[in-house]
């Protein structure tokens, strides 16, 4: 656990560090994207302005593509373009090019497209509230018991609702094509996550009129949090399109409004819960969820963000009688996508608002209520998964006590009561699987490749991107400790997929978790095999035996397995614990939350580098404040925001202090990291603001707006 | 189209612009000048703040004909003849993630050192408030501004 400063830190202070709108190549000419505005329709007629020369445009459309007008992953059922028929605003009609980004500015702004305009869902609870709209595969966690519901037993019910949200990277989506002619490969530059996922996509439009795609990352990624999983596949496929056919490279950088528009935001849920709790034993007896996502137009990766949420759906409780049912449902908006927590945020909203719902029925106190019901070693998870260490329970004690959660409790119901304005206090717990869920890593299969060199150095190739968080910094971090090698010889590789293996996509905190671990081993095993006690002296005295490459690859532990049609076994082989309490000052005047403090306590194994480690949780803590309380997307008759103008990221001015304590650092594990900090601060927030003012809130954000009209009109408070 | 001339960190620039151009557009693609970064393009992120005379400003919503005969300074003015402290303490913090918004936190950050060598934690947060970033949740850049104004005057 050593902070290493990170390998980038300085040339991204000195302005020399390379985003892909950074990069310019000889000859290089435009792309923008022209998209529908019609949410479902026929397109009757695509007319062009008569005031430009047409042909110094490239006009690409669904003709055009050579392969499949299909986005081969994650779930195939997308088109890169619309071919007659529209599905959602914002799919992807044309893509345009021109040598002047201005005329091809004005020249798309007065395109006029007809539509024969079709019934369209647009609203997202028009969109969750029938179930018509379901489609792809439902799924069903049954860990029901032959238990009597008794007469005394206390019924929570609730539907709680989460909106979309914006990822908000702060640098937009964009794509480098270059076409080769002469040995026939597609060279892209990207800004995204998944190297490989682009590089099929790519592969999958152009069929037969390449041979290969070669995927390399820009230098810098300007941030992701999921939004560059899947969007950069659709955009890199239309944009070698215009490549191959203008033959010229072609550069598209979408605006900020055009992101926001378009492309993948985290889904919003409607989630309802059903609970019997025994008053007497004050224990959850019987859970029922009904959990449902928004996926928009298309499947995408919807199913796997769903499989996560349901696997978390029933929070940290030792409930004996579970049913869970998970279903997608259609709209006519983009495909919602992968962001951070991977639908964790989406579930916990729900169970740990329900916590406190109970604990209030039961007028006991919410920490009380969740230390009652908490799982404990033998217990089991619904998928039938045993726990096997009590983590959760001690980050909730530890968190509790470092944040004088009792006393403030005493103080603030005090303070309260003389004052018009209130304070709060909130506790939310949560865990977050590492890695692909149930059999996925076994079946992504990720591989490694090194190279020693003959003066020590060691090369390390992986897809793994570092969009900001540090990974790279941190994967060669857990090679070059694990043999005490000096750091300046050991460096992660740009990914470039004619360089690198498939390492599988940097998301699903997996890449420290999977990748960094397989290095770390790796780094063992060659010292043990070779029986060095110092790589660079075995290295001078080998000399022969170097430049050696040296393949690495997944191996999955034996022991864990997963039904993925009944959803029972292991669904996680590491689950990372967490569990926070938030301090909230409510000003009564302007129905304004602000929030004062974040203590969150996790157990994520062995944090490799402290300070990027404590980075994540403050990222992630920040964006779920911006979750609970300000960033709202999507309003009925307005349609989306877009871009900052409208939707509100915490500012400076904005953010609380942040206590964060990691325990079972000694770990041998590093666990995952990335997501969870952005799963479990929302509903403490929420939970503090229901302790402050005593409004039960059941949705996302808590703007002043809404909690205005909460007050003034209880029964009827969606907006 | 207009020539145009600029004392471009320290440098005097002649260019050809169109009326209309931004100075953001003007310093990426006919300066060569990338530090600053397109965001949003319409004044709301911050990514794309220069010194223009001195004041810290939106490059996207200044016009570069504007300028003509003024002073910009852009990071790699402010990084020529060697980091700034606030600089050096923001590497030695890893105070940005990704690191897009850096350039236009770096400007804001020094205009406000400039004249305010020792501001409380509120004047950093505030000198600081247009600028967005979604990686770090802010903490570890004010901490490093703050941390910077330790053991005297920053240059």
């Amino acid at each position: 656990m050593r902070d290493i400063r990170k390998f980038d830190a300085r040339p991204k202070l000195d302005g020399s560090w390379k985003f892909l709108d950074d990069i310019t190549y000889e000859g290089m000419i435009y792309g923008q994207l022209l998209y529908s505005t019609c949410h479902h329709g026929i397109i009757k007629k695509i007319q062009f302005p008569k005031d430009f020369e047409l042909n110094e445009f490239t006009i690409v459309s669904a003709k055009d593509i050579v392969g499949k007008n299909l986005v081969p992953e994650p779930e195939p059922d997308q088109p890169f373009m619309a071919e007659d028929k529209v599905s959602h605003f914002g799919q992807i009609i044309l893509g345009i090019a021109h040598p002047s980004k201005r005329t091809l500015i004005s020249f798309i702004k007065q395109i006029q497209i007809d539509y024969q305009e079709l019934p369209a869902i647009t609203d997202i609870e028009e969109c969750l509230e029938n179930e018509d709209n379901v489609f792809g595969r439902e799924i069903i966690i049954d860990h029901r018991r032959e238990i009597e519901l008794e007469s005394n037993w206390i019924h929570s019910h609730e539907i709680y609702y989460t909106p979309h949200q914006e990822h908000a990277y702060m640098e937009p989506q964009g794509i480098i094509s270059i076409w080769n002619p002469a040995d026939r490969k597609m060279f892209v530059k990207a800004t995204c996550q998944c190297p490989y996922f682009v590089k099929h996509a790519v592969e999958a439009i152009m069929g037969k009129a390449i041979n290969e795609a070669v995927i390399e990352t820009s230098e810098g990624i300007g941030g992701a949090f999921g939004g560059k999983e899947d969007f950069p596949n659709v955009l890199a496929g239309i944009t070698s399109l215009l490549a191959y056919k203008s033959g010229k490279p072609v550069k598209i950088m979408l605006d900020r409004a055009d992101d926001f528009k378009i492309t993948t935001n985290r889904h919003p849920s409607r989630i309802e819960l059903h609970t019997y709790t025994d008053p007497a034993t004050k224990k959850i007896m019987k859970l029922n969820v009904d959990y449902r996502l928004d996926a928009g137009a298309y499947q995408t990766l919807s199913p796997v963000v769903l499989s996560r949420g349901v696997l978390h759906a029933s929070g940290g409780y030792n409930i004996p009688d579970v049913y869970i049912r998970g279903r997608l449902f259609r709209s006519n908006t983009p495909s919602n996508g992968a962001f951070r927590g991977f639908g964790v945020p989406q579930a916990l909203a729900a169970i740990e608002a329900h916590a406190d719902k109970i604990a209030s029925q039961l007028n006991m106190d919410p920490y009380d209520f969740r230390k009652t019901n908490i799982f404990k070693v033998g217990n089991e998870f619904p998928s039938t998964q045993k726990i096997t260490e009590n983590h959760l329970e001690e980050c909730l004690d530890r968190v509790v006590q470092k944040s004088d959660y009792r006393k403030k409790l005493q103080e603030f119901k005090e303070w309260n009561v003389a004052h018009k304005d209130k304070k709060g206090i909130g506790i939310s717990m949560g865990y977050h699987g590492g890695g692909y869920t149930g059999n996925g890593e076994k079946i992504l299969n990720s591989k490694i490749k090194i190279i020693i060199e003959k003066d020590a150095k060691v090369k390390i190739f992986v897809s793994s991107t570092d969009m900001g968080q540090g990974a790279h910094t941190t994967l060669a971090q857990m090679f070059f400790e694990a043999i005490k090698h000096p750091r300046e010889k050991c460096w992660v590789q740009l990914p470039n997929t004619s360089k690198t293996p498939d390492s599988g996509p940097t998301v699903a905190s997996r890449t420290i978790y999977i990748i960094g671990t397989m290095l770390q081993k790796f780094a063992l095993k060659i010292k043990d095999e070779m029986g060095f006690t110092n790589l660079e002296e075995y290295v001078a005295s080998h000399q022969s035996d170097f430049p050696r490459e040296f393949q690495i690859k997944f191996t999955p532990d034996p022991t864990v397995s997963f039904d993925d049609n009944n959803f029972r076994g292991t669904a996680y082989k590491d689950y990372s614990w967490a569990a926070c309490v938030s301090e909230i000052y409510y000003h009564a005047d302007t129905y304004q939350i602000e929030l004062k403090k974040i203590w969150n306590v996790l157990d994520i194994g062995h944090p490799v580098n402290l300070k990027i480690a404590e980075g994540q949780v403050e990222g992630g803590n920040i964006q779920a404040m911006g979750y609970a309380l300000t960033e709202f997307f999507y309003k009925k008759d307005f349609g989306r925001m877009q871009g900052f103008t409208d939707y509100s990221i915490p500012l400076s001015l904005d953010i609380p202090e942040i206590d964060i304590e990691f325990i079972h650092t000694d770990s041998d594990v590093a666990k995952g990291l990335g997501e969870i900090p952005m799963d479990y601060p929302a509903p403490a927030i929420r939970n503090a603001f229901h302790n402050a003012a005593g409004i039960f809130i059941n949705e996302y954000p808590l703007t002043p707006e809404r909690i205005f009209k909460q007050i003034s009109s209880p029964k009827n408070h969606r907006i | 189209m207009k020539q145009i001339k600029l004392n471009l960190n320290g440098e005097i620039r002649s260019v050809l612009v169109d009326p209309t151009e931004t100075l953001l557009d003007v310093l990426r693609d006919k300066l060569g000048i990338k530090s600053p970064k397109c965001g949003c393009d319409r004044g709301d992120c911050g990514a794309c703040n220069v010194l223009l005379n001195g004041r810290s400003v939106r490059s996207c919503l200044i016009l570069a004909i504007e300028t003509d005969g003024q002073e910009v300074v852009t990071v790699e003015g402010i990084s020529q003849k060697g980091l700034s402290r606030v600089q050096e303490t923001m590497i030695n913090k890893n105070a940005f993630q990704c690191g897009f918004c850096a350039p236009g936190i770096i400007i804001s950050a020094t205009e406000l050192l400039n004249n305010n060598p020792h501001p409380t934690l509120e004047e950093i947060k505030e000198a600081l408030s247009g600028n967005l970033c979604r990686c770090t949740g802010y903490l570890p850049i004010l901490e490093a501004v703050r941390e910077s104004l330790e053991g005297g005057k920053n240059e």
